[in-house]
């Protein structure tokens, strides 16, 4: 926002994206599990990551409370029963709440997005018995207060109109339209203007009562603490949670798209936003490993193709990148680029041209050897923070991929081929099963 | 996620200093030729980050040729005789490992995260093109394009940006922190590989460089490494010094611009001393008290109580290596007008001056401050960063005594240093209006 430090490389992520990337682009830890697991008597899965030597703790709750549980005419109801939270219990009212938090220098946040609600709490140790304490009264008794439900339809509606302002999110909600059609994914997790108008409190009320529950739960305790003491403190909060007596409920898996579609919107900037999108593959699927290197190859990092041809040589674009974006209930790719006006025809021939290559011949071994080096090698920095550590393995649990899916993901990507490469981008990205998406001042 | 995790890591060193751990197991040592290292060990991750810190920055540009730093800061990934354009980041990356750059109005900074047995292949990558950049003009013009394009995305294209830009020009008059970092677009569509290439020989030196290494290595060894590449480099001639100083601000400045956004924006700046001033600590406690959570001032009064705003804050920039902008922001909500917002604003900076903060407030942002020193322990990178930038004001022992100098703060200093920054009539004022 203010005046600040300009860097030499875009990030090649959308924010929102994060979690996603981390997985697709992760290969295995040390030998050992990454965290020890264990299912509580109401059904929380406990994973605790003991690292001890800086006296933090980071703790996630991540309930199985996403958008894709909102009602069609009530888009953003988790997104805002999850800003909620924090925002009044039983025992203390949300400007309590944070002050309760920030006087000992923690943090205390919640949010939901397509497939889960999570809160984070970020505490020093010394501090852990009063950051759980805030944490369980939160998720198990918040109040929402009917002046706080205000506050935050106005400030959430607000938000939604200036993300008009930027591009890259303008662009990503149309794609998502276009490539999820008929799926909750379609439809943008914080809602819209009118949709979150719509919203009552009794709405958010019966959601958090319905939606948030221990047998849909994955709490993450990493940092300055032992297995036992997370389980004792865990068991203390959260142990007597009753579990519902009805099933969890069902969400579909996304059906496939539909012929591709090209979205033109107008907007008054100086450089347009192009993105690429279709429908993919998970983590589960075995062709995954071949599509993330293929992905690294044509776009994932400063030595990719399209880095190379659009950025590198053409100076096209300043941020260029491909990338899987696998979710619970279905699974996308997605080409970016952004670049002056004039030049949008040139941009979109020299993406196409390359992802039609990646199908059309099979990659150099100087390549291939690169996009998997680097995927296997630099996992580690990926874990070197507790807080990082937690996004994680709260991750491989929801999606179902197993604590060793970073060891498994290193064996599976180095055995990757550039004929598996080859086969897998002639499936997954030939460039006309693409819908596309164009945001600038187009003619 | 680089931008992004750059953009955290600014704001959290920006906003929160203070710390866990003593500097004592640092080795710092000044080589002959004087390039300054610093060097720490942390076993914790088989992981280094390794920085390279440059004392050149947007601050050392002249009108004319401005966004040269960020500029040269691009081109340090186009090659050298020995690695060409494209091979550092195909080197790291095979290896396994991540970098990126940013430059700011002070210094450039470089860095590459990777497996600590890694480290002397980036050793040598980087003493390789402190001394011997390619600078070719073709890749120079090519690479232009590009730095065009980022300032189009984040100034051109972005309201706060395009506005941030604006105040800073209306508030320096004869000091380069006027000019914005990226450089205005005619400069950049003008600067020559000949001015470029002389900026480089100037500024990138090793008597004007600080490398600064973190991770799960043995000291002295990557020592000796570090003596025997970076030693032959030549000392260079000491880069001339930025010699305008900012001249009293004599009455309030305002500009208003107009552009295609969803809402208006409202920012409030003040000139304030840098680090070397006694009030630095209070100022810095000031950005905390002011916009550190939603336990904050301006966050409770704006956004939650009176809602009015969207979102509001303000930040100091305790490291500046001059005296800079204390800034302040407010979006307002629809409805709201920018004219309220900068009121309430303006109401927030009254009340500093009249009351005293409460011993409460004061409290919570000392905690918050050493907690996030604690936190920032937890990663190598941002522990390096943070003795850089110690070190580049003055030394990175620094960094054991700032919470001394925060404790030493009471609300008396507080009041005080509000009265005498903080005035009405020395405020610099943007406001952007949203073009439908």
């Amino acid at each position: 926002m203010m005046p600040g430090e300009r860097l030499a490389r875009a990030g090649r992520i959308v924010v929102l994206l994060v979690m996603a990337i981390l997985l697709a682009g992760q290969p295995a830890a040390a030998a050992g599990p990454i965290a020890h697991r264990e299912v509580l008597a109401n059904g929380i899965v406990l994973l605790v990551a003991e690292r001890p030597a800086v006296p933090i703790v980071a703790v996630r709750a991540y309930s199985r409370a996403g958008a894709v549980l909102d009602p069609p005419d009530r888009a953003g109801l988790a997104g805002l029963t999850g800003s909620l939270l924090t925002r009044g219990t039983a025992r203390r009212s949300g400007p309590e709440l944070d002050s309760a938090i920030e006087f000992v220098g923690g943090s205390l946040e919640a949010a939901a997005g397509r497939d889960g609600m999570s809160v984070s709490l970020a505490v020093l140790k010394r501090d852990v018995a009063l950051g759980l304490d805030l944490m369980a009264e939160v998720l198990l008794s918040p109040t929402f207060p009917e002046a706080e439900f205000k506050r935050k339809v106005a400030q959430t509606q607000a938000a939604i109109k200036r993300s008009e302002e930027d591009p890259g999110t303008v662009a990503g909600r149309a794609l998502a339209r276009l490539v999820f059609p008929g799926h909750p994914y379609a439809t943008p997790a914080e809602g819209t203007v009118e949709s979150v108008g719509r919203i009552t409190r009794d709405d958010v009320v019966q959601f958090h009562r319905a939606q948030v529950r221990p047998d849909t739960t994955i709490i993450a305790v990493v940092g300055a603490v032992t297995v036992a003491e997370a389980r004792r403190e865990i068991l203390a909060r959260f142990g007597g949670w009753a579990r519902p007596a009805s099933p969890p409920p069902s969400v579909a898996e996304a059906a496939a798209g539909g012929p591709p579609k090209e979205e033109r919107i107008k907007k008054d900037l100086t450089q347009a936003t192009v993105m690429f999108g279709r429908q993919a593959i998970r983590q589960t699927d075995p062709d995954y490993f071949p599509l993330a290197v293929a992905s690294y190859v044509l776009g994932g990092g400063s030595a990719s193709r399209l880095y190379g041809r659009v950025r590198d040589e053409g100076g096209l674009a300043y941020a260029v990148y491909a990338y899987p974006n696998p979710a619970r209930y279905g699974a996308s790719f997605a080409v970016s680029a952004a670049t002056r006006t004039a030049e949008v025809p040139k941009v979109i021939d020299i993406v196409r041209d390359e992802m039609a290559r990646m199908g059309r011949e099979p990659v150099g071994d100087r390549e291939l050897t690169l996009a998997k080096d680097y995927l296997i090698g630099s996992f580690p920095l990926r874990l070197d923070t507790s807080g990082k550590v937690a996004d994680f393995i709260v991750s491989v649990e929801q999606q179902g991929l197993g604590l060793d899916y970073a060891d498994r993901y290193k064996e599976r990507i180095a055995r990757v081929t550039a004929a598996d490469v080859q086969r897998v981008a002639a499936k997954f990205l030939a460039p006309n099963s693409y819908n596309r998406v164009v945001v600038g001042a187009l003619p | 996620m680089r931008r992004f995790l750059g953009v955290i890591a600014m704001v959290v060193l920006l906003t929160t200093p203070a710390w866990a751990q003593s500097t004592d197991a640092v080795v710092a040592t000044t080589l002959d030729n004087g390039l300054r290292v610093l060097l720490l060990e942390d076993h914790r991750s088989p992981i280094v980050s390794f920085q390279m810190w440059y004392r050149v920055g947007s601050r050392n540009e002249r009108p004319g040729a401005t966004g040269i730093a960020h500029f040269l800061e691009h081109m340090m990934f186009k090659g050298t005789p020995t690695y060409g354009p494209r091979q550092f980041a195909q080197l790291v990356e095979q290896n396994g490992g991540q970098d990126n750059a940013f430059t700011s109005q002070d210094v450039t900074s470089y860095y590459v995260n990777i497996a600590a047995d890694k480290i002397d292949l980036v050793i040598d990558l980087e003493a390789d093109r402190m001394q011997n950049l390619l600078l070719d003009a073709r890749e120079i013009n090519s690479e232009r394009e590009v730095v065009i394009e980022e300032r189009r995305t984040r100034t051109e294209d972005d309201p706060g940006g395009f506005l941030g830009e604006e105040v800073s020009a209306l508030a320096f008059k004869n000091h380069a922190y006027g000019h914005p970092i990226i450089g205005w677009m005619e400069d950049l569509k003008r600067i020559t590989p000949e001015e470029i290439r002389a900026f480089y020989q100037t500024y990138y030196v090793p008597n004007n460089a600080t490398l600064v290494a973190v991770g799960a290595f043995k000291a002295s060894d990557v020592l000796t490494k570090i003596r025997t590449r970076f030693g032959k480099i030549p000392k260079g001639a000491a880069p001339p010094a930025v010699l305008p100083v900012e001249p009293v601000q004599n009455g309030e400045r305002r500009v208003v611009v107009k552009k295609e956004a969803q809402l208006p924006i409202v920012y409030l700046g003040y000139h304030v001393p840098n680090q070397q001033s006694a009030d630095a600590p209070a100022l810095e406690l000031l950005s905390t008290i002011l916009s550190s959570g939603r336990a904050s001032r301006l966050y409770r009064r704006l956004v939650h109580e009176r809602q009015l705003a969207l979102e509001a804050g303000g930040d100091y920039s305790y490291f500046a290596f001059d005296p800079p902008l204390f800034w302040f922001w407010g979006t307002p909500m629809p409805g709201q007008t920018p004219e309220t917002m900068e009121k309430a604003l303006l109401e927030e900076m009254e009340r500093l001056r009249n009351e005293r903060v409460t011993d409460e407030e004061l409290t919570r942002a000392r905690n918050q401050t050493e907690a996030a020193f604690v936190f920032q322990e937890d990663s190598v990178h941002r522990r390096a960063a943070l003795l850089a930038r110690f070190e580049l004001i003055g030394g990175y022992a620094g960094k054991d005594k700032f919470l001394e100098r925060l404790r030493a703060v009471t609300p008396d200093d507080l009041q005080r240093v509000a009265r005498a920054y903080f005035a009405d009539d020395k405020k610099n004022v943007g406001v952007l209006i949203p073009r439908p």
